[in-house]
């Protein structure tokens, strides 16, 4: 954090939120990690946790907005500390959404204990998901540091999500054609797959957040997309 | 959650400092006040926000009855500080403003030295007995005032002497020395430019851990920063009396939402 | 949303060139240059008419500081002086001015035969002439004053006529002598040999300030001493009487005084009072401290209280109005520290307001200073040569021994009223400048 304010109170307020919005952060990523080892490891209590989890996550996503909004009608802040706070309020939404994800990643989980596993998916998944949850822990590291380089940097990493989400889809796709019986399982496997690249999506949202923040610009070249599946049609051969 | 929750914005449970009940104040035949009821808590900063004429000032100074020099002046209803009619009888007004002490939208510091200005309260109070005793409450009062740092070398200077910001927080320095319960605030900021503004309310939040603080501020965004609880008074009457943070994102009355927003109302 | 303003077509706007004044400009500058003209016109009058008021009292008045003397050795005869030898000072009091005359005439003798080789006419009858009536007082009082002079001779001054004196200050002439019976072409004659073997001498004469009145025939001596006494007495009674009772007066009224019918007609009062005429002071002292009370005429006790009461209202008004000019801050913020009322005056605002009060006291004593009306009615305009020993002897006072100077026949008399003028003129001055410096010295920024 910059300079301190004269107004201590000022501080205490900002950094009231942004300790708030870390807080999320910290839930969110342990939602994500917690969905994914229990894909892995078949655990249903786990995965139950975990959408219970999100009701506090959601909580906390409307506090942080009642925080941010309160700010800026107390402190009408300015410059840095608008950005703060209008960065703060665009996070917390994106954590929010990763928030969902997990969730969802976790209510398919519950169905897909009682199937059949496909085999080697849920340990791709869950490096998948290790991988956002550690641009999550960059980003978020990255916003604290007001580190523009590493928000910049996890913001490349999301190519790398998108790449193992293309390879997943490939793997799925075949054993859905290997084997019609597969197709309820790789359906939602893919829907988790999915889930776990839009998270990458929106963390990469708050990096450019966090470059916002230190900049005062959003990072106008396209990001950098590794999602093919789009432009994928059925396997040859 | 409750771990989160932000302590300062716990105020429904402090004790309370000062009660109006039914308060009207009529200049003449003018009715300045009319039926407030309000509830000003201890250990909280309390400001009173209003378009010109609203009778914020007004109010503020009938809570140590200065007022009392003005001609024509008549109140009616009751006050109480600490449970005790403040209008009774045998109230004494000097002894009332030992308590709730008062400081001015002008800085006033007396055309004396800054040791002096601090000193004078406790010298009629009586509250020390010798002359170290009096260096040690002009230190703590001028220390509370946050101004002790830039003054303590120069305590013989003429307080006349200093930035407007200085003279205001002198001025708070000296009311405070006479160890009041109750610090009433018109307007300190006014006269006075953005960073010694913020210096002063500063030291406003500071002094909420001590004393029952009541401002009367023109500036909203002066009372959205420094207060906890905002009354917004209209043509005499209280309209709303809130947690700021509520004024601010949510008032009730139609009246404060056109204030706060800048609307004709 | 509604701006019905914006809707309105504007109208075609002139091109007016900045350079170029237009023709209500020009006027405006000319009414403005013409008043600056006005105003200087209006000081240089004003500058004009002091100059000249300044350059006559001047000029007629600065002579009455010197005074011309004549220079004679004169023997203290003890046999005359002393009969039994003992310098005892009551004894020598007994010997009175009449016997001081041979001895005078008999050092004049000496001087004639000194002047015999400038002029064959002098004789000691024409020196006689030549010097004051008060000469023999003065030796007496000089002798008594230093017992041990007697038997000694000594060398003397004289205090010379006041048609000499008039001579050597150019009031007199020969012209003029010729028709004058106090003085002949012969005595100036006999005046420009004594010039010329330093006999006669025109020097600074602190008698003028020192001395008491003198009578109509000896202007030479006539002094202002009992009078600046007079005027002393008088500024010290009003000083100590005056000050007090309009402080208190007015704080009471500022701070204290409800606001009612009451006080709104002593407050009318107290202006109608200061522009009542002096002399209406003067019948009150009269009737009531002389008449009623029986206090002696003359004395400056009678004219002080006078003056007091004339003074009280000056006072008051601008002891009020520096009451006033205390911002109200000041008062709040004792109050606000809870001060009483009584604390927050006497501690804040009355410090404050104490060089306006001083400023506007030290005026009315001035004012007091010159004010001759209402001592002219108290008897103060009366002969007094003793010097008053206590307020309750007769004085007069320095604008009423102008009024009486300015009464007499004898032309010397004219200077010694410039002089007097000039005297009260410096006192005024000091006064004013010690109210600037007052003034200059407490005023404080608030």
């Amino acid at each position: 954090m910059s300079k301190p304010h004269i107004t201590s109170a000022y501080d205490r307020d900002l950094e009231a939120v942004q300790a708030h919005l870390m807080k999320m952060g910290g839930l969110v990523e342990a939602a994500i990690i917690d969905a994914a080892n229990s894909l892995e490891t078949r655990d249903e209590d786990l995965a139950e946790q975990v959408r219970r989890n999100d009701r506090q996550i959601d909580e906390m996503e409307t506090r942080v907005n009642e925080e941010a909004a309160r700010l800026i009608a107390l402190r009408a802040p300015t410059a840095v500390d608008l950005r703060t706070v209008l960065t703060v309020m665009k996070i917390s939404n994106n954590l929010e959404r990763v928030g969902d994800y997990a969730k969802n990643m976790a209510k398919r989980t519950s169905v897909l204990v009682h199937m059949t596993p496909i085999e080697g998916s849920a340990s791709d998944i869950r490096r998948m998901a290790k991988s956002v949850e550690l641009m999550l822990k960059d980003a978020l590291d990255a916003y604290i540091q007001r580190d523009g380089a590493l928000a910049e940097d996890v913001r490349l990493r999301d190519r790398e999500v998108d790449q193992m989400y293309n390879a997943l889809f490939r793997q799925f796709l075949t054993y859905m054609m290997e084997d019609p019986r597969h197709i309820t399982g790789c359906m939602h496997l893919h829907f988790i797959a999915k889930n776990i690249e839009r998270m990458g999506d929106h963390v990469t949202s708050i990096a450019e957040q966090v470059i916002y923040l230190v900049t005062g610009e959003m990072p106008d070249d396209a990001r950098p997309k590794g999602d093919k599946t789009p432009y994928m049609a059925e396997p040859r051969g | 959650m409750n771990d989160m929750r932000i302590v300062e914005r716990d105020v429904e449970t402090r004790e309370i400092k000062i009660r109006g009940d039914k308060v009207q104040v009529f200049y003449g035949d003018n009715h300045a006040i009319k039926d407030v009821d309000i509830e000003i808590q201890d250990k909280t900063v309390t400001a009173f926000i209003g378009p010109s004429g609203c009778g914020k000032s007004t109010f503020l100074r009938c809570l140590n009855r200065m007022n009392d020099t003005i001609e024509g002046c008549r109140v009616e209803g009751e006050i109480t500080l600490d449970e005790e009619d403040i209008y009774n009888k045998q109230v004494d007004p000097v002894q009332l403003r030992a308590k709730v002490g008062m400081v001015f939208q002008k800085p006033n510091p007396f055309p004396k030295s800054i040791y002096d200005n601090v000193a004078y309260g406790p010298r009629i109070h009586g509250l020390a007995s010798n002359k170290a005793d009096l260096d040690v409450i002009v230190e703590k009062s001028l220390r509370r005032g946050a101004i002790w740092d830039e003054v303590k070398d120069r305590l013989d200077a003429p307080g006349t002497g200093l930035s407007g910001g200085q003279q205001q927080r002198l001025c708070i320095a000296r009311a405070v020395a006479t160890e009041p319960e109750v610090l009433l605030m018109d307007e300190p900021c006014s006269a006075l430019d953005p960073i010694a503004t913020a210096q002063v309310e500063e030291l406003i939040d500071e002094l909420r851990t001590n004393y029952s603080v009541v401002i009367v501020t023109h500036s909203m965004q002066q009372a959205a920063r420094v207060s906890q609880k905002t009354a917004f008074f209209h043509l005499g009457n209280l309209v709303e009396y809130n947690e700021t943070g509520e004024i601010f994102t949510n008032p009730k009355d139609p009246r404060t939402e056109s204030y706060i927003t800048g609307r004709i109302g | 949303m509604t701006d019905a303003s914006a809707n309105t077509p504007a109208t075609p706007r002139v091109k007016t060139s900045l350079l170029e004044l237009g023709e209500r400009t020009k006027k405006r500058n000319a009414a403005e240059a013409r008043f600056k003209l006005y105003g200087m016109m209006a000081v240089g009058t004003g500058v004009a008419a002091l100059l000249l008021l300044l350059i006559s009292i001047l000029s007629q008045g600065l002579p009455a500081f010197t005074q011309t003397f004549i220079k004679v050795n004169i023997t203290l005869d003890e046999s005359v002086l002393d009969p039994s030898g003992n310098r005892d000072p009551d004894e020598i009091s007994k010997v009175l001015t009449f016997s001081y005359d041979p001895i005078i005439n008999d050092s004049l003798k000496g001087l004639a035969l000194e002047l015999s080789a400038q002029h064959s006419e002098v004789t000691a009858d024409v020196l006689q002439d030549m010097i004051s009536a008060e000469a023999k007082g003065r030796l007496r009082a000089d002798v008594i004053a230093n017992p041990d002079l007697i038997g000694q001779t000594i060398e003397y001054e004289f205090l010379a006529n006041g048609r000499i004196d008039g001579y050597m200050k150019g009031r007199v002439t020969r012209e003029t002598a010729e028709l004058d019976g106090n003085v002949t072409p012969l005595q100036l004659d006999v005046a420009d040999a004594m010039i010329v073997e330093e006999k006669l001498e025109k020097r600074f004469n602190w008698a003028f300030i020192t001395a008491p009145d003198a009578s109509e025939l000896r202007p030479e001596a006539a002094g202002l001493g009992v009078a600046l006494m007079g005027s002393a007495y008088m500024m010290a009674i009003v000083f100590c009487l005056a000050l007090p009772i309009g402080v208190a007066a007015s704080i009471y009224l500022e701070e204290f005084a409800p606001k009612n019918w009451i006080t709104d007609i002593i407050e009318v009062n107290i202006s109608n009072l200061a522009a009542v005429p002096s002399i209406v002071f003067g019948i009150l002292g009269l009737a009531i401290f002389i008449n009623y009370m029986g206090l002696p005429n003359s004395a400056p006790i009678v004219g002080g209280l006078v003056l007091t009461l004339m003074t009280l209202p000056t006072i008051i008004i601008s002891t009020r109005a520096s009451l006033k000019a205390v911002p109200p801050s000041i008062r709040d913020a004792a109050l606000g520290v809870g001060a009483s009322k009584m604390q927050a005056i006497f501690h804040h605002v009355l410090p404050l307001a104490a060089p306006g009060i001083l400023t506007g006291t030290i005026i009315g004593l001035a004012q007091a200073l010159g004010e001759t009306a209402p001592l002219l009615l108290i008897g103060m305009v009366a002969f007094v040569n003793n010097y008053p020993e206590s307020i309750f002897d007769p004085a007069t006072a320095l604008p009423v021994q102008v009024y009486n100077f300015t009464q007499r026949s004898d032309p010397a008399f004219v200077e010694r009223a410039s002089g007097a003028i000039i005297v009260l003129l410096v006192f005024l001055f000091c006064m004013n400048m010690i109210a600037i410096i007052l003034r200059r010295r407490f005023e404080r920024r608030w």
